[in-house]
């Protein structure tokens, strides 16, 4: 069914991605714009203000927002350039069937409305409920990933809902509630300022969370010492006080070991491990074993270095340790993240100021998006679908009866994995390009070829949406008002600077026009925004994630409110843990065991080299919207492999030489950039592209068991040199996913 | 034409080490008014295969401009704010000598109109009082626009510097580099 | 006075006194001694001497600076050496494309390079028209054997003859009109622009930038009049509209020299850069030591250290290299590394 209905060349000169550019002398009108639009930018977790100028109902450019608090006009290339986004001739302009042999035509959204509810009706009568499922994304608004998590429940009355936070930092969220009860970030960024030690773990943060820099670099401006622990000498390793070249796959025997350093030489925070954690000895015992020269054997990282390391940290007063992807990707990313906390909670340095912990959030709603609802296992407020009390609170709330609320669904890749087997039948997706973000997508677009039914929301023709029977054209982050909560737990209000163009209808309307017609239209009466958070603030009243206190007038008023803010009066809770009360049963913070354990997939004699993949600062996640803006595209055009010249030596490798990476997965080419500046063992590529040069067609679907986050930052490759240099024509073409 | 309000006591401070080469700066620079579009800072980085490392340059604003001194066509002029102007577009001829001359390598040549052009400091946002794109977006602050109080207190293990020392040749700029205390000037041979 | 005179310069003042003889000599053979030459444009004549002079001191003046004296003597020099007709063949495409029709503006807006050209156009046919008329060189006569024909002369010379009423008579006495016409446009798009462009609003100046179109337009406008109180008012205006016209038109010969006009002689200069560029790709390229790339030629580089020397900027290393062998890229990166340097030796590249 779902194979595409014409060849991709045709579907590329339609839909693009194309490449846009400002005008050499600028929109029409960005002089004097008609208003001047105070909002954040779309893409990441740090959630900059910025300022979108407009002309004619169209977003004509930008001016820095100096006084947001978190970036004080500061912003990364991809927010300078977010404005084009709007404007852009690849926008999808109204509703699209696919034709087979023909492509995709508009039709008229009764048409496309009508055809997507039969076809949920059809196929949930045929196979049952759960056989149409829902994937949703966390680039969405509270507003919306709230209204999601109803939707798929209420109205589509399916259990199968789940989302790209599943890829994202689904492993520091599990590890998170273990430990500490909630999932957030324990302070905001001010805290970073004058901690005496920084330790950031698998984060590229000059490139992935670009803005956060300047917090980091005003910490090392008072002081600081930063420790990076990352396989490449990345921007902000470079200069870094200590670097941790750790081989991908054993951050926790790293972590496990300076837990030993830290009991060994005692520098612990005793008062604190007593009164306010529980689990220290399990955790120290899980570790006794992991001397610094098994560490040093396991890790490639020299005994000096961690020993450093832990003496830094283990000396400090103050502290700050982030992680990101790098540790949390991985079949044991929720081991990772807790082997972390343990050597925070080892030293006490949490709940007070310039100490802190937490993940960098990637998504632009990472925080807000995994806290209200289209995660499978959840219900708003971060309650939990399988607690009765949880249930029935929130059946209350949307009028349902709590035995037709569904219960604990699939998980992203798990939900592909059963579409794959024939499970699940219909698929109905919004912002989120599956085809690109996930693992083995060789694997994905077969099981998308196999779905009966498959209808996409976008506001571009994404890469996946290529598969599907029905598009829905919906509203970018500028036409739609709502919030967001940024990676440091802050609420912030995004607000609508144009409408959208042509037939394209917000994506609260297309979600409240589908619910209605799938008879839950008396559930989804909302008439603005405002009126869908008033209804989360309630819905959140009581849970872990409290919004109850927070309005739209109050993060106006505020330049944002941070939670838990559990009423009106309430202040909001920039730092968490000050009082030491844990969200936890025991109200304890917990240590937990961390035995080492290798990642799913290790290197031998047929596949010998680690990979790992990540981000580069010029493009956001699966490029759905990025690899649209011609400056972005142009600053790396296409993913190269980055190979270090002594491995590069073995193969006869020269810089620019067309290399085939091959793993158990499927094979593709990539052009050899020789850099000094990752680990000889292992190799590098950039995932945001797709086609023939995504690096997901190698990586691997396996997942940690508890948080079902796919293993993406190690596996094992074989390199095979082409014998030919890289052409320009892939670098040409990079960006649209042949 | 406008009214300037110029506010002097801005000043322009650089540190590349700080650099994490993201380009938002250039993509910023674009966004100025004055240049169209196109951008006038440089960031590259200095050599890929062993290093990280990136540099990012904007005009320094010499107080002897070398660039308007070689410029064959007097179309380089220096203000009253010592702000070097870009390439008067009536009078440039296209040469590159500026460009050649430049011990910053700041100027660029624009091939097709047979003209320079070159970072004014946002003349368009700091002679309203605003400060320059590119210092106003740079995330890791290498480009920072503000008072030498406010930098002294933000990096007070740091100096600003404006003496080049290129051989024997002594070169003074309105833009400064943050160097470390005790520091005068930067040597580069 | 003899101090304003000794601050002069002597060679611009040769120069210019030269020019002016030269122009004096061929008004008189080209008016076949004055017999030709019409009183009523006496003023417009004192203007333009006084404008040749001034552009003629200016440009001497301008000629010395070493700069400009090297690309003015490196420009003869490339054109007249044994690749003479492919270089005098490339200038004078470059001639007819950029600085007839403009084109190199076209890159930086369409509409600013039509603007450009209405201007550039208007200007030169005024300047091709108006000149010889002043200088005696053409003049209309009746034909003695007829009441309708006209007849053209130049340097004394009939040269062409038509009747009054034909569509070439019409366009030849109103050829002015015509520029006029164009030169407005030209003017009123560059004034748009000056109200609209973010960047040039920064950057202009009342002097240099809105003068000089306010200057043209008058020109165009009281030259119109002129035509336009003989057509419907039958002369009754025509002392208060010659006057006018002769006024600003007299204005932009004084001011030709000094101001923004300039640019029209100076703009010649980029056939000689062209040249040198391209003399100078043959002779070898300079590879930068950093980037390993080529980045000029070796003549541009070489002339530069010499010129750029002798004007005080001396780029000599201590290891007995130049600043200026490296490419932009290269000189950047010599910067920061010596900022790495220093950072790195200071043990602290923050705080």
């Amino acid at each position: 069914m779902a194979k595409l209905p014409v060849s991709v060349d045709k579907i590329i000169e339609q839909f693009g991605p194309h490449k846009s550019y400002t005008p050499k002398e600028g929109f029409e009108g960005n002089f004097e714009p008609d208003k001047i639009v105070k909002t954040h930018c779309c893409f990441c977790g740090m959630q900059c203000g910025i300022q979108l100028k407009v002309k004619d109902n169209k977003v004509t450019g930008f001016e820095p927002w100096m006084e947001f608090p978190f970036n004080e006009g500061r912003l990364c290339p991809k927010g300078v350039q977010r404005y084009l986004q709007n404007n852009h001739p690849d926008r999808l302009l109204n509703p699209l069937k696919r034709v087979e042999g023909v492509g995709f035509l508009p039709i008229e959204w009764d048409d496309a409305m009508e055809k997507t509810v039969s076809e949920i009706k059809r196929i949930q009568n045929e196979y049952g409920n759960n056989a149409f499922g829902m994937l949703s994304g966390v680039s969405l608004t509270n507003e919306k990933s709230y209204m999601i998590g109803k939707f798929a429940r209420v109205a589509l009355k399916t259990a199968n809902l789940d989302y790209n936070g599943r890829l994202c930092m689904v492993s520091a969220g599990a590890g998170n509630k273990k430990a500490f009860g909630i999932d957030r970030i324990s302070n905001s960024w001010s805290d970073l300022e004058h901690a005496e030690v920084i330790l950031i773990a698998g984060s590229n943060v000059s490139e992935t969370f670009p803005t956060l820099t300047h917090y980091i670099w005003q910490a090392r401006d008072n002081g600081a010492r930063l420790i990076i622990v990352d396989p490449r000498i990345t921007p902000i390793a470079r200069t870094a006080d200590l670097h941790l070249p750790v081989l991908p796959g054993t951050d926790s025997a790293l972590f496990g070991a300076i837990l030993k350093i830290l009991v060994d030489n005692n520098w612990l925070d005793k008062e604190f491990i007593q009164n306010h954690t529980s689990g220290f000895n399990e955790a120290v015992n899980a570790v006794k074993d992991y001397t610094l020269d098994w560490a040093e054997k396991v890790t490639g990282v020299k005994a000096e270095k961690i020993q450093k390391a832990a003496e830094w940290w283990g000396k400090a007063k103050t502290s700050f340790l982030l992680h990101a992807r790098g540790i949390e990707h991985h079949t044991k990313g929720v081991d990772n993240v807790l082997s972390c906390i343990n050597i925070v909670l080892a030293t006490g340095r949490i709940g007070k100021p310039y100490c802190g912990y937490g993940t960098i959030t990637g998504q632009g709603n990472g925080q807000g998006g995994r806290e209200h609802g289209h995660k499978c296992d959840q219900l708003p407020g971060n309650r939990d679908i399988t607690n009765p009390e949880h249930r029935k609170f929130i059946s209350e709330i949307w009028g349902i009866d709590e035995k037709d609320l569904p219960g604990k669904g699939l998980t992203a890749y798990e939900l592909i994995e059963a579409i794959h087997r024939g499970e699940v039948k219909g698929l109905i997706s919004i912002c989120f390009n599956p085809l690109i973000s996930l693992p083995n997508n060789s694997f994905v677009r077969e099981a998308l070829e196999k779905l009966e039914f498959y209808v996409s929301i976008d506001f571009f023709l994404n890469e996946t949406a290529r598969h599907a029977d029905i598009i829905l054209a919906g509203s970018l982050h500028e036409e739609e008002e709502g919030t967001v909560t940024t990676a440091e737990g802050r609420v912030v209000k995004i607000n609508e600077a144009v409408t959208p163009p042509g037939n394209a209808r917000r994506d609260k309307d297309i979600i409240m026009e589908l619910a209605r017609r799938l008879g839950a239209g008396d559930k989804f009466n909302y008439e603005n925004s405002e009126a869908i958070f008033n209804e989360l603030r309630i819905a959140s009243k009581g849970g872990t994630a409290d919004y109850f206190g927070i309005t739209y007038q109050r993060i106006e008023e505020n330049m944002g409110v941070f939670w838990p803010c559990p009423s009106l009066d309430h202040p909001g809770t920039p730092r968490l843990w000050e009082d030491k009360k844990f969200a936890t049963n025991d109200g304890k913070a917990h240590f937990n065991p961390v035995p080492f354990r290798e990642p799913s997939e290790v290197t031998d004699n047929e596949y010998p080299v680690v990979l790992t993949t990540g981000r580069v600062v010029s493009q956001y996640l699966s490029g759905s919207q990025t690899r649209r803006i011609g400056k972005l595209v142009d600053q790396y055009p296409q993913p190269l492999l980055e190979i270090h010249p002594e491995l590069a030596s073995k193969y006869g490798i020269k810089d620019g030489d067309l290399i085939t990476v091959a793993t158990r997965r499927g094979e593709a080419n990539f052009p050899a950039q020789l850099v000094e500046t990752i680990r000889k063992d292992t190799v590098f590529i950039p995932y945001h592209w797709g086609g023939k040069q995504s690096a997901n067609q190698l990586t691997i679907g396996t997942l940690d068991p508890v948080s079902k986050i796919p293993e993406f930052k190690v596996c094992a490759c074989r390199l095979v040199h082409t014998g030919i240099k890289a052409s320009d024509k892939l670098k040409e073409t990079a960006y649209q996913s042949y | 034409m406008a009214v300037s309000e110029y506010n002097q006591e801005m000043e322009f401070f650089v540190d590349m080490q700080r650099c994490i080469g993201c380009h938002a700066c250039e993509m910023a620079c674009a966004e100025c008014e004055t240049n169209g579009q196109e951008s006038m800072i440089h960031v590259h980085y200095i050599d890929r295969a062993v290093s990280v490392q990136t540099t990012v340059q904007v005009c320094m604003h010499c107080d002897e401009p070398a660039c308007a001194t070689v410029c064959p066509a007097d179309a380089i002029t220096k203000d009253n704010f010592g702000v070097v102007h870009s390439a008067n577009t009536s009078r440039c001829i296209g040469c590159s000598n500026c460009v050649l001359a430049c011990p910053f390598g700041v100027p660029i040549k624009f091939e097709e109109s047979e003209l320079m052009m070159k970072c004014n400091m946002c003349y368009d946002r700091t002679s309203a009082g605003k400060k320059p794109m590119c210092a106003t977006v740079c995330p890791s602050q290498a480009l920072y626009y503000g008072t030498r109080e406010e930098i002294r207190k933000r990096r007070p293990e740091s100096v600003p510097v404006n003496t080049f020392k290129f051989g024997e040749l002594e070169v003074k700029t309105k833009v400064k580099i943050m160097m470390p205390k005790g520091a005068t000037k930067i040597i580069v041979d | 006075m003899y101090r304003l005179v000794k601050t002069l310069n002597r060679q611009a003042l040769v120069n210019a006194t030269v020019s002016i003889f030269v122009v004096i000599a061929i008004v008189i053979a080209g008016s076949r001694n004055l017999q030709n030459f019409d009183a009523a444009l006496v003023a417009y004549l004192f203007g333009t001497v006084f404008a040749v002079f001034g552009i003629a001191y200016r440009y001497s003046v301008w000629l010395q600076r070493p700069p400009t004296r090297l690309y003015w003597y490196r420009s003869w020099q490339f054109l007249f050496s044994k690749n003479f007709i492919p270089y005098a063949l490339r200038s004078l495409k470059l001639f007819l494309r950029n600085i007839l029709l403009q084109r190199f503006i076209y890159p930086r807006g369409k509409l600013r390079w039509f603007g450009h050209l209405m201007l550039a156009v208007g200007c030169v046919l005024a300047f091709a028209i108006t000149i010889p008329l002043t200088f005696g060189w053409i003049h209309f006569t009746l034909d003695p054997n007829s009441i309708s024909t006209y007849n053209a002369h130049f340097f004394g010379f009939v040269v062409t003859s038509f009747e009054l009423g034909t569509p070439i008579a019409v366009i030849t006495f109103h050829a002015l009109v015509w520029c006029s016409v164009i030169v407005t446009i030209g003017a009123v798009i560059m004034l748009r622009r000056r109200l609209t462009d973010g960047g040039l609003i920064a950057t202009q100046t009342f002097e240099g930038d809105w003068l000089p179109l306010f200057l043209l337009i008058a020109i165009s406008v009281t030259g119109i009049g002129i035509t336009y109180d003989y057509t419907f008012l039958q002369g009754r205006t025509h002392q208060f509209m010659s006057v006018t016209h002769a006024i600003t038109v007299i204005l932009f010969l004084i001011w030709l020299p000094f101001g923004k006009f300039f640019h029209i002689f100076q703009r010649l200069a980029q056939l000689g850069a062209n040249i040198y560029k391209v003399e100078g790709m043959k002779r070898g390229m300079a590879v930068c030591p950093h980037t390993k790339e080529e980045f000029a030629s070796i003549t541009h580089i070489e002339d530069l250290k010499n010129v750029s020397k002798k004007l005080g900027f001396d780029f000599s290393l201590k290891n007995g290299g130049s600043h200026l062998d490296l490419s932009p890229e290269g000189k950047r990166s010599a910067l920061a590394k010596a900022h790495y340097k220093a950072r790195k030796e200071s043990g602290k590249f923050f705080g």
